[in-house]
């Protein structure tokens, strides 16, 4: 009972007006995939019946027995609007047929790289809110992103079957609560405002507001009320919408509109009266089966039943009378339609965050006026695993011009530059494909302004790129993503039986292809390793590794590692000294901590290698107390010459000194790598040169001599310095209810975590806590809460910052030193650290 | 194309002078400036260690040159490119009575010492062949016997001689010449060494890796380290007996000649292994000394076979299977079995040559039996790091741009063939490949060369294997190279050390190419696309120079200076450097008075004494 068929979708991708992008997106567990459902369910892919139970854009196996979205689904509907309710659209369109992209997303925050990935392609974003948890540290984190990437939001209140069924609440009491999660979206989106999104808050009163119910398929925003009641009372329909929200209040007694509560007891808000009442008076008869009350209700309604569906009883009548009244669909696809710009109004504010290049030339005008004639232009954002075991599809969106099958492409990776031919391909596309629920189909081209599945380019493109045809040579690339999560977590795997070891080194290169945001590395001793966002992403990245992308052929995991960081406490205590290997060279240096906040702008990029030297200096002047003259006296940032820590030349008046600078920031690169404790990579350590004696004929002075000698003086400086390690640690957000707040702090306490906030959201019984967690206890950690809160409080885990151990790694016995022991074995060194005396000389 | 390095650098000087090197300062003028970097390091090195006057044993080549031969030895090792010490001593004459009253006091030790260095056999090899100037190659800890065997040695030649009246009698004497501190690997012939003095045979002393010679014959006397036969007898049994596969059993080279009588042993103390075939016990052939040079690389391998001589026939009875050959010892499988369906016993000591054994088959269990401490040693884990570990450095080369080639034999069979076929297989990989010879490679030596992301090491088997903790860029092998460089080729964990086996390897067919490679160190796909260009280039040849110019010309971002593996060629990381010379056009143009400069030794300027 399919509505639709592709030929008919292919044929509405051309009225770029009539289309939309969005993808929905929320916090774990507010509702998105099963109010996808009720969407789908729409256009006629699945019965309307079955709607929010089948969770259709689930695909995975494990995703549907987890209950979670791992994998962000993409979805083209097919939608066509009555004249009647397009009337009051001001917007440019095309006849009455939609089309609707939409991409579900999930809302674990181990998975937000498959949001950044789903919005880079969408223009607009429907942000799914749970009514009565509210606005959550994910459902903020993701509106922050769409804001980001210029998508425009609108806002649905989930879950409105709680307030009716499970709560019990009044009229008022729901108000508040709604207009509270409403206030509380409002602000985290007017903090992110962009003057060429314009305004992006929602207003139930403008219609950017729906409530919903994902599980039994109903919505309505305030139109649909206001279009009820506008014709009773003879006034506007937008007049009647305002009326609808806010301090607006009727009396029935007197029929009168007041913006104050009166007092008196028939005078209730307008949104409780028109609105919240008659729903609660629907279900309560429902669930009551006092069907002789029901059918004269209906009738009054307007709602014509089946006459099977009259013999349903309590909650699945309740379901059917609801869809039928207020189905989802519609509410959600006009708001949709009415509310989130069309690719071709989007584009033309979206070009800026786009495109690298320049702004005036055709590419960008091309993507600026959605042009199906222009160049083309496409991103390809992730990609899909196909059911040919290792194949992918390659997904995007045609940001302009049309992609055909068969079409050669010019495929710019992410790191290619403008004018040369590094990470560069010209290949042709085999299929062009397009999603409809689980089934896609093969169409002949896909013009601008859709998304789009490609065959036949997987082994060129790594994990995301720029589209354009051969021949546009000049053509920049479209800006590469950022994601807001880093892999912290890393897990070294190794197969079973040794002579499976290409088996897995192949599926570590699909896993990688796969997901964004994994990534598959090999550390000094030879062992692979998986590093992923948090304890559940890697479970199933390394689900999918050894099912999907080795065949089944068994794997090893390790326990989880994390890497550390290491860093010195003070300024070195006093200054050390090294001899080069012909004792002709000696580097004098100190270690010292770098400011506080310094590391962290490094890291950022704020400050960096690249940066003009007097802003680099005026910048560290004058926010973190440097010395003007010194500031420029930086030789280099390590390691991998970005990392956050640097060289800083103190000399006076050396002779030769600038000869060996590349050798001393060869020997930097290579320490800063490996710090002396552990050889895990240095943090906010300035090196500073003190001295340096060199032999006057510069072939005693090569880099044979000076290298070794650099790393060996810049360890001797470490230590001296009170070393320290630094661990990565999570910002926890739990919510749960007062009664499980004794469980969670214990938990907690037993973790190393410490909670600095805890706040209860006003209006309900639920605790907000936010939490520090180091990363290294947080295995297990959502496991053991869930028991000792019995279920009622779940995580989310984000990496914040690094925290340094207090313990001292160089006094035996403490916590610090049996962590550098451990990972010291773990990598296959000598389980002793090299002392001092090895790497400092004597005069 | 490639800037080729080609420095040979030998020293001599006289053995029992080491300390008393005058004319130090004309090392240094051996090294034109020209040579670039190579020649200043080694020359420093030298200074450095010339301080306590101990060189660096690479360096060090001595030449004792016994008295009855003198003359003709001076005129071959006049060479206008080396430098030679000549200082004549003769230890021998100096104190005669030393031996003779040793040899006299304890007659047994004599004979022990006789057996040990092999003297009879040495002796009737040299007669037989007829060799005439005869070096004999000592490890450096062996070369405090070395006057011992020289004179013993001569003594049953002259015997031997007198004995042997059927030839004419007026034969010249046998020049007998003492080498030692080889520059590469002591385990390895030094033929280059051997032919300063004309030599037609090199006696080699001491622990081998019997890599297969290029022009000169060899005669191997391995030692004879004692060992607790029962002892050893009986771990070998309890191992049997617990193993599950058949056991067999190989062995340092120094314990080859108790190897028989360990065989005897077992087999009279129990008779389990006709009970039960699991349990079988199997010994590799004990090689014969004798080596003579194939031209022919591509038979190396046929070439041990045929000088099995003196092993036992009976362990390879009814064997027709495939024939193994590792560091001189040889064996044979029965038909359709493979080294997988074996346990290895090895007797002897922790050291390359068990390592190598470890990495060739790392499939098998392996046991160690130290037959010093006379006990067994099964905790092998630290061995099969280094495997893990040398995997790393292959994932480590792929993503490499400039490699470099040492030469670390200039003896072993077929090393001009590997040496070309690794810089073919680099230039393929679109890769620069720069060939460097300096002797023994230090971190010193190779940080001299910091533009190279990989050295690639060209020696015997068992020097091969550099631990490279110490150096800033990876030591890698031949065949850990070829693994690297050829796209699609994959680590199986199949290793092979030996230059024969590597060039049978057959040459992987190269599957997909297009595909983006894999990078485990950076966690994504890199392209090399180099591939790429090379395409492009070969259709117009005659444009190659300019496209080359065109890239070394490339204007390039200044402000990193050294990033590993960004530059793709010698001359573009120096054009990255941020000190390029001296500047010659200064603005201040205006002439500067002089100053005084600083005063002293390097070790401790005048100036800075009290500062410290």
């Amino acid at each position: 009972m399919v509505k639709f068929t592709a030929d008919e979708l292919r044929r509405i991708m051309d009225y770029k007006h009539n289309i939309r992008n969005m993808s929905v997106i929320a916090h774990v567990d507010h509702g998105k995939s099963t109010l996808t459902d009720s969407l789908v369910a729409a256009a006629g892919i699945i019965a309307q019946e079955v709607a929010g139970d089948v969770r259709m854009t689930d695909t995975r196996a494990d995703e549907a027995e987890r209950g979670i979205t791992i994998k962000s689904t993409g979805i083209s509907l097919y939608y066509e609007m009555t004249d009647d309710s397009l009337k009051s659209f001001k917007g440019e369109r095309n006849g009455n047929e939609y089309l609707i992209n939409l991409i579900d997303s999930p809302g674990h925050v181990d998975f937000s790289s498959e949001v950044t990935a789903a919005l880079r392609i969408t223009d607009g974003a429907l942000v799914v809110v749970d009514c009565v948890e509210g606005v959550c540290v994910q459902t903020e984190t993701v509106l922050r992103q769409a804001l980001g990437e210029r998508i425009r939001p609108v806002l649905t209140v989930n879950k409105m079957d709680r307030c009716f069924l499970e709560l019990q609440v009044d009229g008022e009491e729901a108000y508040q609560t709604f207009s509270r999660v409403i206030e509380n979206a409002n602000v985290i989106m007017a903090t992110y405002e962009d003057p060429l999104l314009g305004d992006v808050q929602v207003y139930p009163e403008k219609g950017t507001v729906a409530f919903s119910a994902g599980l039994h398929g109903w919505a309505f925003t305030l139109t649909n009320f206001a279009k009820m009641y506008a014709s009773k009372f003879g006034v506007d329909e937008t007049k009647m919408m305002e009326r609808l929200w806010g301090e607006n209040f009727f009396d029935p007694a007197t029929k009168k509109w007041t913006t104050k509560n009166t007092g008196s007891a028939t005078c209730k808000r307008g949104f409780v009266q028109f609105c919240y009442e008659p729903i609660k008076q629907v279900i309560n008869t429902c669930m009551n089966d006092q069907k002789d009350k029901l059918w004269p209700m209906l009738t009054k309604l307007g709602i014509t039943m089946k006459s099977e569906e009259k013999d349903l009883m309590g909650k699945p009548l309740m379901k059917r009378v609801m869809q039928t009244w207020l189905p989802a669909s519609t509410a959600l696809l006009e708001m949709m339609i009415f509310h989130l710009p069309s690719p071709s109004t989007a584009q033309r504010y979206r070009v800026e965050n786009l495109y690298e290049g320049p702004l005036d030339d055709q590419y960008a005008t091309a993507i600026r006026n959605c042009d199906p004639e222009g160049p083309l232009m496409l991103y390809v954002s992730k990609m899909i695993p196909a059911s040919d075991k290792g194949r992918f599809f390659a997904f995007g969106r045609v940001f302009s011009g049309k992609v055909s099958t068969g079409l050669k492409v010019r495929i710019m990776g992410p790191n290619f530059v403008p004018g040369e031919k590094k990470d560069l391909y010209v290949k042709s596309v085999q299929r062009t494909v397009i999603w409809m629920g689980k089934r896609q189909e093969t169409v002949e081209d896909v013009p601008c302004g859709n998304t789009v599945a490609m065959v036949g380019l997987d082994q060129f493109i790594t994990k995301n790129a720029t589209l354009t045809n051969e021949k546009e040579v000049d053509a920049h690339p479209i800006r590469a993503m950022k994601f807001s999560v880093s892999p912290v977590v890393r897990v070294a795997v190794q197969c079973k039986v040794a002579s499976d070891l290409p088996k897995l080194v192949e599926g570590l290169k699909r896993l990688a292809k796969s997901d964004p945001m994994v990534v598959c590395t090999i550390e000094e001793s030879g062992e692979h390793i998986v590093a992923g966002a948090g304890e559940l992403h890697l479970e199933i990245c390394l689900k999918d590794l050894q099912d999907d992308f080795m065949g089944g052929a068994e794997i090893i995991k390790s326990d989880p590692v994390v890497s550390f960081r290491e860093t010195v406490l003070e300024r070195s205590c006093r200054t050390v000294m090294s001899k080069s290997p012909n004792k002709h060279n000696r580097l004098y240096m100190e270690a010292r901590p770098l400011e506080d906040g310094l590391a962290e702008a490094i890291d950022d990029g704020k400050i960096g290698p690249r940066d003009d030297p007097k802003n680099r200096s005026k910048i560290l002047s004058e926010e973190y107390g440097w010395d003007k003259d010194l500031a420029k006296k930086i030789w280099c940032f390590g390691p991998e010459t970005t990392g956050p820590n640097m060289v800083v030349d103190m000399c006076k008046g050396v002779q030769y000194l600038n000869e060996i600078k590349d050798s001393v920031v060869a020997g930097f690169q290579w320490a800063s790598k490996e710090g002396a404790l552990s050889e895990e990579n240095m943090r906010a350590i300035c090196f500073e040169v003190c001295d340096v004696v060199l032999h006057t004929d510069a072939i005693h002075r090569g880099g044979g001599q000076i290298i070794p000698t650099a790393r060996r003086v810049f360890y001797a400086s470490q230590l001296t310095a009170k070393p320290r390690l630094l661990e990565p640690v999570y910002m926890v957000e739990i919510q749960a209810p007062e009664q499980a707040l004794g469980g969670i702090y214990s938990v907690l306490n037993q973790k190393r975590g410490h909670v600095f906030e805890e706040m209860q959201r006003p209006g309900t019984p639920l605790y907000n806590i936010k939490a520090y967690l180091p990363v290294i206890e947080s295995f297990g950690f959502s496991s053991q809460l869930r028991a000792a809160t019995s279920g009622q409080a779940f995580p989310q885990c984000v990496f914040d910052h690094w925290d340094m151990m207090s313990s001292d790694p160089l006094e035996a016995g403490s916590q610090a030193a049996t962590l550098v022991t451990d990972i010291r074995k773990r990598k296959g060194l000598k389980e002793q650290m090299t002392p001092l005396s090895e790497f400092e000389d004597k005069l | 194309m490639f800037l080729a390095l080609h420095i040979f650098f030998k020293l001599y000087s006289q053995y029992n002078k080491p300390h008393k090197i005058k004319n130090f300062k004309s090392f240094g003028s051996l090294f034109p400036a020209s040579l670039g970097s190579i020649g200043p390091s080694i020359r420093l090195l030298l200074q450095s260690r010339g301080q306590k006057l101990e060189l660096n044993p690479s360096f060090r080549n001595f030449f004792l040159k016994p008295y009855t031969n003198k003359n003709s030895a001076a005129r071959n090792l006049n060479s206008d490119t080396r430098v030679r010490v000549t200082v004549k001593t003769h230890l021998c004459r100096k104190n005669p009575n030393l031996i003779g009253k040793r040899s006299r006091s304890s007659f047994t030790l004599a004979m022990d010492f006789e057996s040990n260095y092999d003297i009879a056999t040495t002796a009737d090899f040299i007669r037989t062949h007829k060799f005439t100037r005869v070096a004999l190659q000592f490890p450096d800890d062996l070369l405090k016997d070395s006057t011992r065997v020289v004179s013993v040695l001569r003594k049953r030649l002259r015997s031997l001689r007198e004995s042997d009246t059927t030839g004419s009698g007026d034969e010249p004497d046998i020049g007998l010449f003492v080498m030692a501190d080889t520059a590469y690997g002591s385990c390895c012939v030094d033929e280059v060494g051997a032919s300063h003095i004309n030599a037609d045979c090199v006696i080699h002393y001491g622990h081998t890796c019997f890599s297969p010679t290029t022009t000169l014959p060899a005669f191997f006397v391995f030692g004879k380290a004692s060992i607790g036969l029962a002892d050893c007898v009986e771990s070998m049994s309890q191992y049997a007996l617990t193993s599950s596969k058949p056991i067999m059993v190989l062995y340092g080279l120094e314990y080859a000649h108790s190897i028989q009588q360990v065989r005897k042993a077992l087999l009279e103390s129990s008779t389990f292994c006709t009970s039960d075939p699991k349990s079988e016990v199997h010994f590799a052939d004990v090689p014969s000394p004798y080596m003579f040079p194939s031209k022919d690389t591509k038979k190396l391998n046929d070439l041990q076979e045929e000088t099995c001589g003196c092993g036992d026939n009976s362990s390879s009875d009814g064997a027709s299977g495939a024939a193994y050959s590792i560091g001189g010892l040889t064996w044979k499988l029965l038909e359709g079995q493979s080294m997988e369906d074996y346990s290895l016993f090895w007797i002897g000591h922790d050291n390359s040559a068990f390592a190598n054994v470890v990495l060739r088959f790392n499939a098998c269990e392996i046991v160690r039996y130290d037959a010093t401490k006379s006990q067994m040693v099964a905790d092998l884990s630290q061995q099969r790091r280094i495997l893990k570990r040398r995997y790393y450095l292959v994932e480590r080369a792929k993503d490499a741009n400039i490699v470099g080639i040492l030469v670390g034999t200039l003896g072993v069979a077929g090393y001009l063939h590997i040496i070309n076929q690794m810089m073919g297989l680099i230039t393929a990989a679109g890769k620069k490949a720069y060939t460097l010879v300096m002797g023994k490679p230090n971190p010193a030596k190779l940080a001299n060369f910091p533009e190279c992301d990989v050295f690639l090491y060209v020696s015997c088997a068992q020097t091969a294997l550099l631990d490279s903790k110490d150096y800033l860029a990876p030591v890698i092998t031949p065949f850990e190279a070829t693994i690297a460089f050829n796209r699609g080729s994959q680590w199986t964990g199949a290793y092979v050390m030996g230059f024969g086996d590597l060039i049978n390897l057959p040459q992987v067919q190269v599957g997909n190419q297009e595909e983006a490679r894999f990078s485990f160190l950076k966690g994504g796909y890199v392209e090399d696309f180099e591939n790429q260009e090379n395409n492009v280039e070969e259709e117009r040849e005659d444009l190659a120079l300019a496209n080359a110019t065109e890239k070394a010309l490339q204007l390039r971002d200044n402000c990193n200076s050294i990033i590993k593996g960004g530059a793709k060629s010698g001359a573009e990381f120096f054009a990255n450097r941020t000190y390029q010379g001296l500047n010659i056009p200064d603005d201040n143009t205006t002439p500067q008075s002089f100053v005084i400069g600083r005063k002293g030794r390097a070790a401790g300027y005048e100036d800075e004494n009290n500062k410290h």
